[in-house]
């Protein structure tokens, strides 16, 4: 296998790595910073978003509608979660919301283990899908671009929305200065509202595409919600384009060091956030919050 | 006449409340504590070890004329949780033995606060070669130790053409089992003139989810074998990853663990083509194994698995060693269990005097696409060859 070859291998990796990270952190990111909820219950959305795409593709759906399928379900679930355990304890201290949603991600997680089981899942593909690429000299597998393309496609969405749309123009401005927002006779019931569906549907897009890629199983949102929460430290709490450059640093070194120094490898994905909490406090752009 | 008749009343009387403690005591159950992952990684394989066990118990019945209760923890495949479920299990509900564990970081952590616990522990699952002869009340009887794994695909892969000439890469799970199963391996894959890319093989976290960057070791390895000890649920999706960046196409995989049943029929076709020594698969062709293999399906509808059968096997050796010992003395049931046997679904499986591990065959098996089966299993692990228990032996300093 050539240099070039193992370069690609290694680029392509990190991006896709890089790409779910960053959908399931931004998803986190702006239920933080629109709604100031810090959803400890994140990961176990994304994880039912993989097992809803899963149900989906079983029962006979084309696995790119169950990409558009599953993420509505997820923001479903996120609304009426909105409604039923955020809304009464908004007010309050953060810590309230901080372990309602810790209580509300083992709920979530055993009511998957009731559903589904513990057996490890799979989504089906298309055949066109299970081919492998010839790129530079390596073989690539296709899904993994699509996997890739999916992310794109899904950021540049995000993007057009947040900065095209009146909605998202409102959502942003929320984000900023609430009170500003509020004082214009914008209902924030509704920002709060939309900005958890928003989150929750990014989540559930992330899960539908980490289906294939990795494994479903119960747990699989606990080590997730851990590497959302390493790519906003990094890319500093509540700043979108922070959490885009963090997701694929970290994609980047992670893949770098499994390859080059495989047994240290989270050890220096880590000592990597220590070191950028530690001197740039705000993130890599500086446009993190101080809470 | 009727002083006789009193002193018979006054016996009748004396004798029944004689008898009243002596039968509560006799109905009190014997308490066994079964310490399984029930969440987590190998959620899975604990369901299974739990349905083994229980089977075990019901086929038994009872142990000293009382009934068996099992009172079941989990120790979420972390160390401490389990040392701490297994102080609950002995002092608070006061289990006379304990069995079960699936890992060799949780095994040897309660095996180290055994003589605290002062009760049996019999492992069904560990497989690192430390617990021969670690403590007089630790015993192993269920899966192959590391070394006779080992042994095993060593000689399986010697005797397999497709396996023989193969350089293999080695990536085991970054914790006790997993290095211990990796440096077997590669001892004795070199002793027998097998090759291979990374002596100082790769170990990966056990919540490793990507194995992409793996794949691409290897494929820039240029090895053409795989030689895999990850947890056994973990081997399909490794095996999917792999399979989807094509590897199986010119690469076998052999495995020191056997992948479960059920994580197989999820893998699909991608879990085709792996190897791997083992003691069980349902593909084991004898009538107690097939009786077994029937029974387990009735009770469980599920498919049997290694993970059940090693259990019950297990758990089968403890409960015959607890009758054999007459008492719920913990040193007179380790001394019962001390070359006790049990003929199951493998064969006998002998408790070693010597170091308190067992001594059983073993065979070797490949993944394939599955015949018509009671089970309607699409990928079965179909036996290649049977190794006699002498030929998988133990180190040397225990025969």
């Amino acid at each position: 296998m050539s240099f070039t070859a193992i370069a690609v291998d290694i680029i392509l990796n990190s991006l896709v790595l890089g790409g779910v990270l960053l959908i399931v952190a931004i998803g986190l990111n702006i239920i933080y910073g629109l709604s100031r909820v810090m959803n400890l219950a994140h990961g176990s959305l994304y994880a039912l978003g993989a097992y809803a795409g899963f149900t989906l593709v079983a029962s006979g759906l084309n696995y790119f509608a169950a990409l558009l399928v599953a993420p509505l379900l997820i923001a479903v679930v996120g609304l009426i979660i909105e409604r039923v355990i955020i809304v009464p304890v908004r007010k309050r201290s953060i810590v309230y919301t901080l372990i309602l949603t810790y209580g509300l991600m083992f709920f979530l997680d055993g009511l998957i283990k009731y559903f589904w089981g513990n057996e490890p899942r799979f989504i089906e593909l298309p055949q066109f899908m299970r081919q492998t690429l010839p790129i530079a000299g390596t073989h690539y597998p296709v899904f993994r671009l699509v996997t890739l393309l999916t992310t794109a496609v899904a950021m540049i969405g995000l993007m057009l929305f947040l900065g095209k749309t009146k909605l998202g123009i409102i959502l942003r401005a929320a984000s900023s200065i609430p009170e500003m927002v509020s004082c214009m006779g914008i209902n924030m019931t509704f920002v709060h509202a939309g900005a958890f569906a928003l989150g929750c549907v990014l989540a559930g897009i992330a899960g539908v595409i980490s289906g294939p890629l990795y494994t479903i199983d119960p747990i699989m949102g606990h080590e997730m919600l851990i590497s959302s929460f390493v790519v906003i430290v990094i890319g500093g709490l509540g700043s979108l384009r922070g959490a885009v450059l963090a997701a694929f640093l970290i994609g980047l070194v992670q893949t770098l060091a499994e390859f080059f120094v495989t047994d240290l490898a989270m050890v220096i994905v880590y000592m990597m956030m220590a070191l950028i909490l530690a001197f740039m406090p705000r993130g890599l752009l500086g446009e993190g919050r101080f809470e | 006449m009727k002083k006789a008749f009193l002193t018979t009343i006054l016996c009748v009387i004396a004798g029944a409340f004689l008898m009243v403690p002596n039968q509560a005591i006799a109905k009190d159950p014997v308490k066994i504590g079964v310490i399984v992952p029930l969440s987590g990684i190998v959620a899975q394989g604990g369901e299974e070890m739990k349905m083994g066990i229980q089977m075990a118990a019901e086929e038994k019945g009872t142990l000293l004329g009382r009934p068996i209760e099992l009172i079941v923890e989990d120790t979420q495949v972390k160390p401490p949780v389990a040392v701490s479920k297994a102080e609950k299990l002995v002092f608070k509900d006061g289990c006379k033995a304990l069995i079960g564990v699936f890992s060799s970081g949780v095994g040897l952590a309660i095996a180290k606060n055994i003589d605290r616990l002062n009760v049996p522990f019999l492992t069904t699952h560990v497989m690192t070669t430390k617990f021969y002869g670690l403590n007089p009340l630790v015993f192993r009887s269920g899966q192959l130790a590391n070394d006779q794994t080992a042994v095993g695909n060593v000689k399986g892969i010697l005797a397999t053409p497709d396996l023989k000439d193969r350089t293999y890469y080695v990536l085991v799970h970054d914790y006790a089992w997993g290095h211990d199963a990796g440096q077997r391996f590669v001892d004795l894959a070199k002793k027998n003139g097998i090759k291979i890319a990374n002596e100082d093989f790769d170990k990966a976290p056990i919540k490793t989810k990507d194995w992409s960057s793996y794949i691409s070791k290897i494929k820039a390895s240029g090895a053409d074998g795989v030689y895999i000890a990850l947890i056994t649920n973990v081997i399909p999706v490794f095996a999917k990853q792999a399979y989807d960046f094509g590897i199986q196409k010119y690469a076998r995989i052999v495995s020191g663990a056997a992948p479960g049943p059920v994580e197989l029929e999820a893998g699909g076709e991608a879990c085709v083509g792996i190897f791997g020594a083992s003691d069980w698969c349902w593909d084991v062709d004898n009538p107690i194994s097939d009786k077994w293999e029937s029974d387990f399906w009735k009770k469980f509808k599920t498919i049997p698995s290694d993970a059940a059968c090693h259990s019950y096997v297990g758990a089968m050796n403890l409960f015959n060693g607890i009758e054999k010992a007459g008492s719920t003395d913990p040193q007179e049931i380790a001394d019962a269990l001390r070359g006790i046997s049990f003929n199951g679904p493998y064969g006998e499986v002998r408790i070693s005097a010597k170091d308190n591990c067992m001594r059983n065959s073993a065979v070797l098996t490949e993944t394939k696409l599955a015949p018509p089966n009671p089970y309607d299993a699409k990928i079965y692990m179909k036996v290649l060859h049977t190794f006699p228990a002498e030929e998988l032996g133990p180190p040397a300093k225990w025969n």
